[in-house]
């Protein structure tokens, strides 16, 4: 199946004119989705964009069902997963969700043992499980000798955080989605995360969704942007087409990555400056030339 | 999914702008406790007929959906509804041997039986209906200023009347809080390989027990949150503290409460005077 041209495959997660209101027919019901329409084909690496309030967590939870959904608006694999009857689980251990507080995740004390919750769920072999446990620990930088027996409440957040990104890691699941990942972390704790995610997409042909309020992480992660704004979708494209309006992300309260904000500010100088410049990098290459120093 | 937020709704307020809602808050305090009283003083079913009336006029005016009270109160309803079972089967009262509609060993339905559960079963939904409407149309801060002001005369005699509002409101207010985190940790666990929304009932059961310990020790955490936030907005509780909103009940809430009052009396003694 991952053999077969991927363009030709059903998108591994459609979302059809999806609506929500949390705790719909009571007087507190509020509606976080108002009409909701993408695809995400296999391999992808997408960026769910908009500031808080749009929706975006809602769209998340809805990937893996674990909202009360109706039928005909959200598939995995061309599938409804609202119909009666569809493997539920099987639908959780395919797509991974990293939730934006790493405390709600974490299920048990210990965190060798809660690594191995997700594998151990899935009726994974002793040896198999730890294995990935290990695995997954090392990658985040947590050595698992070391790490193993330590009480996750006696960590750091970042800590947690980490292990709650290797919890779901080590599940294998096919699709990857990740609400704020980089909140709580240093700056080196980053980019380390950032460095094994796009490792990791490559060695396991994952899809990877990112939620995010900033563009600076996720704009160095994903090829396309879908901008949501009070429970719609107002842009989606690739990276830098999406870049290239920077006056309409920062109205809706987005914040922009450097190199975009710099690239605004220099474009007084330079009025055919680009703004959709991802690095650092590409800005200054961009302002040498018109310099003439190159 | 676990939807437990739709379906529990103590501790809840709803804010329709009703004219209860913008009662004084002391005044509907002390309705409730003329109500909680004449839950226990009206002993039969012509009595409940005559309060029943009431109960609807407060629903009416108050402007809170009926569905989601209802919906809201099905755990409640279904506890109430095994507990009246055993109480008719065990009916331990003398019962006259006529009364008796079905018998075996110990265990007996009696037409006498069926009576005093029928009158417990009212009592106790009109206490839960009543209680759960002072919640439903009355805030937190209102709630709190109308208890304070009740038992201020207590200060005198060096009861902490403050602090024990200030317990009583926060546990009322945890209530919901703790629902809503319930709700995030099955919906994590969930994600995470647990179904809370597969197999059978004593499964689901099993599965509620291993949210007991993550529950407790976010419940300590947010007490530890709430007692510094206290501290950094340097609360003191005490005589002192001034209020933003002060209560003032007006002729009509007076009225109100006179009516309540005879209404009440007249489902007790109605009644006794009609079999008399």
């Amino acid at each position: 199946m991952d053999q077969i041209d991927h363009a030709a495959a059903p998108p591994i997660i459609e979302l059809r004119n999806f609506r929500y209101t949390y705790l719909e027919g009571t007087p507190r019901a509020s509606e976080a989705i108002r009409d909701v329409s993408f695809s995400i084909r296999r391999g992808e690496r997408v960026g769910i964009v908009g500031p808080t309030q749009s929706g975006k967590s809602t769209v998340v939870d809805s990937f893996a069902h674990l909202l009360r959904l109706k039928a005909g608006q959200v598939f995995h694999d061309g599938e409804d997963v609202a119909t009666p009857g569809y493997d539920r689980g099987a639908l959780r251990r395919r797509v991974g969700i990293v939730f934006q507080q790493p405390d709600s995740q974490l299920v048990e004390d210990v965190v060798g043992a809660d690594v191995a919750f997700g594998p151990t769920a899935a009726g994974l072999s002793a040896e198999e499980t730890r294995r990935r446990v290990e695995e997954s620990l090392d990658a985040l930088g947590l050595p698992y000798p070391e790490y193993r027996l330590r009480y996750i409440h006696a960590l750091s957040g970042g800590q947690r955080r980490r292990v709650a990104i290797a919890g779901v890691l080590a599940m294998h699941t096919p699709v990857l989605v990740l609400d704020e990942p980089m909140a709580g972390l240093d700056p080196r704790g980053r980019r380390e995360l950032m460095e094994l995610l796009i490792r990791l997409q490559k060695d396991r042909d994952l899809t990877l969704i990112v939620c995010s309020a900033s563009l600076s992480d996720a704009s160095l992660l994903c090829d396309r942007f879908i901008v949501l704004d009070a429970g719609r979708v107002v842009v989606d494209g690739p990276v830098r087409e999406v870049l290239r309006e920077p006056g309409r992300l920062a109205e809706l309260d987005i914040t922009l990555p450097e190199p975009v904000l710099c690239a605004r500010e220099l474009g007084k100088l330079f009025s055919d400056l680009p703004t959709a410049v991802l690095t650092e990098d590409e800005l200054e290459a961009e302002v040498l030339k018109r310099l003439g120093l190159v | 999914m676990l939807e437990l937020q739709r379906n529990v709704i103590f501790g809840q307020f709803i804010d329709t702008g009703s004219w209860i809602h913008r009662m004084d808050a002391r005044i509907k305090l002390t309705i409730t406790f003329v109500l909680t009283v004449a839950s226990f003083l009206i002993d039969s079913f012509v009595g409940f007929a005559l309060i029943f009336p009431l109960l609807v006029l407060i629903h009416l005016i108050a402007r809170v959906p009926l569905s989601y009270v209802l919906r809201g109160s099905r755990l409640f309803l279904g506890f109430l509804a095994f507990i009246l079972f055993f109480q008719v089967l065990f009916y331990p009262g003398e019962a006259p041997e006529s009364s008796y509609l079905w018998r075996w060993g110990f265990l007996s339905v009696s037409t006498v039986g069926l009576y005093t559960a029928g009158i417990l079963g009212l009592r106790v939904i009109f206490l839960y209906y009543v209680t759960t409407m002072l919640m439903l149309t009355t805030s937190l801060v209102d709630l709190t200023n109308g208890l304070e002001l009740i038992f201020r005369p207590l200060q005198k005699l060096r009861v902490p009347v403050n602090e024990l509002v200030l317990v009583f409101v926060i546990a009322i207010k945890f209530v919901p809080i703790f629902v809503g985190e319930v709700e995030r940790l099955a919906r994590a666990q969930t994600a995470r390989g647990v179904p809370f929304d597969e197999g059978g009932a004593l499964t689901r059961a099993r599965r509620i027990g291993r949210l007991l310990v993550p529950i407790f020790i976010s419940g300590f955490t947010r007490a530890d949150l709430l007692t510094t936030a206290m501290n950094t907005r340097s609360y003191r509780g005490g005589r002192r503290r001034t209020k933003f909103r002060r209560l003032h009940a007006t002729i009509s809430d007076w009225l109100i409460l006179l009516l309540v009052i005879a209404w009440v009396l007249l489902a007790w003694q109605l009644p006794d005077r009609l079999g008399a």
